[in-house]
C-alpha cells in the first residue's frame, strides 16, 4: 500500500501544527468561532450531540496492521474504547475532547495517517471498491488512481471553499463495488478497442435530500487527461453551483437545472482552455504509485477452492459461503469481517477488536486491511489453507457473524444517539429488525437483501438505495419511519420507490416481517429480493404492510 | 483598511471603490477610482481608456474583462463572505487563463486564515476589515515549505 514519502510526511506534520496554532486561537479567544468552524471541519472536526467527533481519513479504505493499532490506541486513550467505520470508509471517534484534538492529529501524523478534507465544503476522502487488487473481475487497480486523486485533491487551494462537499468514487472492476453511480463524481476504469487505460466518467449523481443517479459526462476519457479534467469540472461547479440554499447547492442540483448536455459543454470548453497548464502528471508519475501496490505474491496451487465445495464443519461451511469470496489468486481467498454482530452498534469495533484484527492481518493478509462503505472490514489475501484457522480466530472476537450481503448486514447511520442532524435513532431499529430476524437459517435463506437506515434526509445510512430503506422522520415529537423498496447500489444503480406512509418505531420490525414474508411467498426459484421488487414492483408489499389490522 | 501587499503591510493606498452612481472623474486627483465589472463594460464606452481599476463581484464573468486586461492595474476580487469561493476561480483565470499581471487584490470578508489558498490562486494583496497582526501573517505564509498542486505556487513571501 501507498508509503509516505518525505514530501507526504513534512506536509501531515505541517497541518497538524497549523490546525494546533488555530485550535489555541480559538480557545484562546483570538479566532472568530465561525471562521473555527470551517477549519476545525476540514480537519474532520464536527460538533455533535454531546460531544465532538473527529473522522479520520482512511484514504480509498486501506489500512495497514501498524495504522489500526494506533486507531485502537486512540479508541482507548482519547475516546471510550471504540471506533465507527463510515459508509465512505472512513473512521469516526464520537468522544474526544476539543483539547485533545491535535494531539490525535499527531499521533495519527506518526502513523501516516490524518483527517483532512473530511468534511467541510472541499474534496473529501475518495473511496474505492474494497476488493481492489484481490477480485477476480479487475480491469485496473482504481487505487493508484485514488491517490493521485487525493493529491491532487490535498489542500487545493481553488477549491477550498465549494458551494457544498464534494465526493469521489473509482471503481476498477467488472462490477462497481463504490457506488460510483451516486457520487458527484464517478469514475469507472475502462479500456478502449485499443486496449489504452481510461474512464468512463459519471457526475451529478447523490443520495441526501433529492437522490440522483449520475449522467455519463465522458464515455471514455483517457488516463492522462483525468487531472485536468476533474479541475474543469470543479471549477464549473465552483463557480456555478447554488450558494443561496444550502439544500440545492451540491453538482447533482447543478447538472439537473442545467441537463447534462449543456453541462458538459461548460466543462470541455473550461477543459480546452486549462488543460495546458493546469495540473496533470506522467506516465512515470502513474507508475510510481502502481508500483506501491504490488499484487500479493503469488500462491497459486491446485485450487483448493471448489466453488460447489462444501466443508464437514456446518458453521465454517456457512461462514465461507457467506463471509468469503473468490481471489484472482486460486491459493487465496477474500475475507469480510463482519462488524454487524448483536454486541455493538452497526459498524463499530473495540480498541481491543482493532487491535486483534491488526494482528491477524499480519499473520494472515500480508499486513493489510480494507473498510468498505458497507461498514465492514475486509482481509483482502488470506492464503486458502488459513482460513480454517482464521474463521476461528474471528469467531473468539466475535467478527465472524455469517451475515454479509445478508438481513442483518445492514448499514445504519448514528442517528439520534449521535448525530445533531438526525430526526430519528437508527441504532435501535437495527437492534429491533436484528434481534426479530436473527436466525441465520433464515437470513441465509432470504438470499442477498440489503437494509439500510438512515436517521434524517441526509442520507448517511444511504437508505435511498437499498432494498429496503428506513427513513427516520419526525412527527408530532415522535420518531417515525419512512420505508422504501427497490434500491441498489451498484451496477444496476436505482433508488428506492416509497411503500407508504411512515410506521411507528415499535412497528418497524413488524413492517419488515411482513415485507419479507411476501417476498417468500411470491419469489420465483434463486430469485434475489432485488430480482423480486424488479418483477412485482412494489404494490404487494404495500398491500400486505398496510392491510387493515385484523 | 490595512493593506497585505506582497506580504508587506501597505501604507499607501490610492484606490477608491466607486459605486455605479458616483459621477467620474474624480475630484480628488490623487485618488484612483475602482468600478464594478458591469459599469466598466456598459456605462463607460468613452472613459473606459481612463480607468485602470475594476472590482469583481462573485456571479461576475471574469472572461469579459479579457479585452482590456493590459490597461487595467487593478482588479478587485469581492468576498461578500469568506465561504463564497467562487472568487479564487476568478483570480486563477485572470492569472492562468486571461495572463493578467497587475496586481489582484481580494476584498470584503478577508481573514489571515484565508490568504494561503489566495495566494496560491494568484491574489497578491489583502483588504482587511481589522489591523491584522503581521506576526500571525507571517506565521500563516509560511506554514507549508510545499504543496501538490505545482501550478498553484504560493508567489507571495511570508
Amino acid at each position: 500500500m501507498y508509503r509516505y514519502t518525505e514530501f507526504d510526511k513534512a506536509f501531515v506534520q505541517q497541518r497538524v501544527d497549523e490546525f494546533r496554532d488555530q485550535t489555541e486561537r480559538f480557545l484562546a479567544g483570538r479566532l472568530d468561532p465561525d471562521e473555527y468552524k470551517q477549519l476545525r471541519l476540514r480537519n474532520g472536526v464536527y460538533e455533535q450531540r454531546h460531544a465532538h467527533m473527529l473522522r479520520v481519513a482512511i484514504p480509498y479504505g486501506t489500512l495497514s496492521s501498524e495504522q489500526l493499532r494506533t486507531l485502537g490506541d486512540i479508541a482507548e486513550q482519547f475516546d471510550r474504547g471504540f471506533g465507527h467505520f463510515t459508509t465512505r470508509q472512513n473512521i469516526q471517534y464520537n468522544w474526544p475532547e476539543l483539547a485533545d484534538i491535535p494531539d490525535i492529529l499527531q499521533k495519527l501524523a506518526d502513523v501516516e495517517m490524518h483527517a483532512i478534507q473530511t468534511s467541510g465544503n472541499v474534496v473529501r476522502n475518495t473511496t474505492t471498491d474494497p476488493l481492489a487488487g484481490a477480485t477476480q473481475d479487475e480491469i485496473d487497480d482504481p487505487r493508484p488512481w485514488c491517490e493521485l486523486i487525493r493529491q491532487w485533491s490535498t489542500l487545493h487551494p481553488e477549491f477550498n471553499w465549494l458551494p457544498r462537499k464534494f465526493k469521489i468514487a473509482v471503481t476498477g472492476a467488472e462490477s462497481d463495488r463504490a457506488a460510483v453511480q451516486v457520487h458527484d463524481i464517478g469514475l469507472r476504469l475502462r479500456r478502449n478497442d485499443a486496449d489504452e487505460t481510461g474512464f468512463e466518467v459519471l457526475v451529478g449523481g447523490g443520495l441526501g435530500r433529492t437522490p440522483f443517479i449520475g449522467s455519463v459526462i465522458r464515455e471514455f476519457l483517457p488516463a492522462a487527461d483525468l487531472l485536468t479534467y476533474l479541475n474543469a469540472i470543479l471549477r464549473v461547479y465552483n463557480l456555478e453551483g447554488r450558494r443561496d440554499n444550502l439544500y440545492k447547492a451540491r453538482i447533482k442540483i447543478l447538472v439537473s437545472s442545467m441537463g447534462i448536455d449543456a453541462f458538459r459543454e461548460r466543462v470541455e470548453a473550461d477543459w480546452e482552455a486549462s488543460r495546458q497548464t493546469d495540473d496533470s502528471f506522467t506516465e512515470a508519475d502513474i507508475n510510481a504509485l502502481r508500483a506501491q501496490f504490488p499484487p500479493a505474491p503469488w500462491l497459486g496451487g491446485d485450487a483448493q477452492d471448489k466453488p460447489d465445495q462444501v466443508f464437514s464443519n456446518p458453521l465454517f461451511n456457512q461462514w465461507y459461503r457467506t463471509n468469503t469470496r473468490a481471489h484472482r489468486d486460486p491459493g487465496r481467498r477474500i475475507v469480510y469481517l463482519s462488524l454487524k454482530s448483536q454486541t455493538l452498534p452497526a459498524g463499530d469495533a473495540t480498541a481491543a477488536q482493532m487491535r486483534a484484527i491488526a494482528d491477524l492481518a499480519d499473520t494472515f493478509s500480508l499486513g493489510e486491511i480494507r473498510s468498505t462503505h458497507e461498514q465492514n472490514l475486509v482481509f483482502a489475501h488470506v492464503p486458502v489453507d488459513a482460513l480454517h484457522a482464521l474463521w476461528k480466530a474471528l469467531q473468539a472476537l466475535e467478527l465472524a457473524t455469517p451475515n454479509i450481503g445478508r438481513l442483518s448486514d445492514m448499514i445504519v447511520c448514528p442517528g439520534l444517539d449521535f448525530c445533531s442532524l438526525a430526526n430519528a435513532g437508527t441504532l435501535t431499529i437495527y437492534d429491533q429488525i436484528y434481534a426479530r430476524f436473527d436466525a441465520i437459517d433464515y437470513q441465509h435463506e432470504l438470499g442477498e437483501i440489503s437494509i439500510k437506515i438512515s436517521g434524517c434526509m441526509n442520507a448517511c445510512g444511504h437508505h435511498h438505495v437499498g432494498d429496503i430503506g428506513i427513513l427516520g422522520v419526525e412527527k408530532n415529537g415522535e420518531e417515525w419511519y419512512q420505508l422504501t423498496l427497490g434500491g441498489h447500489a451498484g451496477d444496476a444503480a436505482a433508488l428506492g420507490k416509497r411503500l407508504g406512509k411512515a410506521i411507528p418505531k415499535h412497528g418497524v420490525a413488524a413492517a419488515i416481517g411482513k415485507i419479507l414474508d411476501t417476498f417468500v411467498a411470491l419469489r420465483e426459484p434463486q430469485e434475489t429480493f432485488n430480482q423480486a421488487v424488479g418483477r412485482l414492483g412494489v404494490a404487494p408489499f404495500k398491500e400486505t404492510v398496510y392491510a387493515a389490522a385484523a | 483598511m490595512p493593506l497585505l501587499r506582497n506580504g508587506q503591510l501597505a501604507e499607501q493606498n490610492p484606490w477608491v471603490r466607486v459605486d455605479d452612481e458616483t459621477g467620474l472623474p474624480l475630484a480628488d486627483t490623487t485618488r484612483l477610482p475602482v468600478v464594478s465589472l458591469q459599469r466598466f463594460l456598459d456605462g463607460m464606452r468613452e472613459h473606459r481608456r481612463d480607468v485602470a481599476g475594476v472590482s469583481l463581484a462573485p456571479d461576475d464573468d471574469v472572461t469579459a474583462l479579457a479585452p482590456w486586461l493590459d490597461q487595467l492595474q487593478l482588479i478587485c476580487i469581492e468576498i461578500p463572505v469568506f465561504t463564497d469561493g467562487r472568487g479564487y476561480s476568478h483570480a486563477r483565470l485572470l492569472r492562468e487563463r486571461l495572463g493578467y499581471v497587475g496586481e489582484i487584490r481580494a476584498t470584503g470578508d478577508v481573514r489571515p486564515d484565508q490568504i494561503l489558498h489566495m495566494a496560491r490562486v494568484g491574489i497578491d494583496a489583502f483588504e482587511f476589515a481589522d489591523e491584522p497582526d503581521s506576526e500571525l501573517l507571517t506565521r500563516i505564509l509560511g506554514r507549508y515549505r510545499a504543496f501538490y498542486q505545482p501550478s498553484y505556487p504560493l508567489a507571495i513571501a511570508g
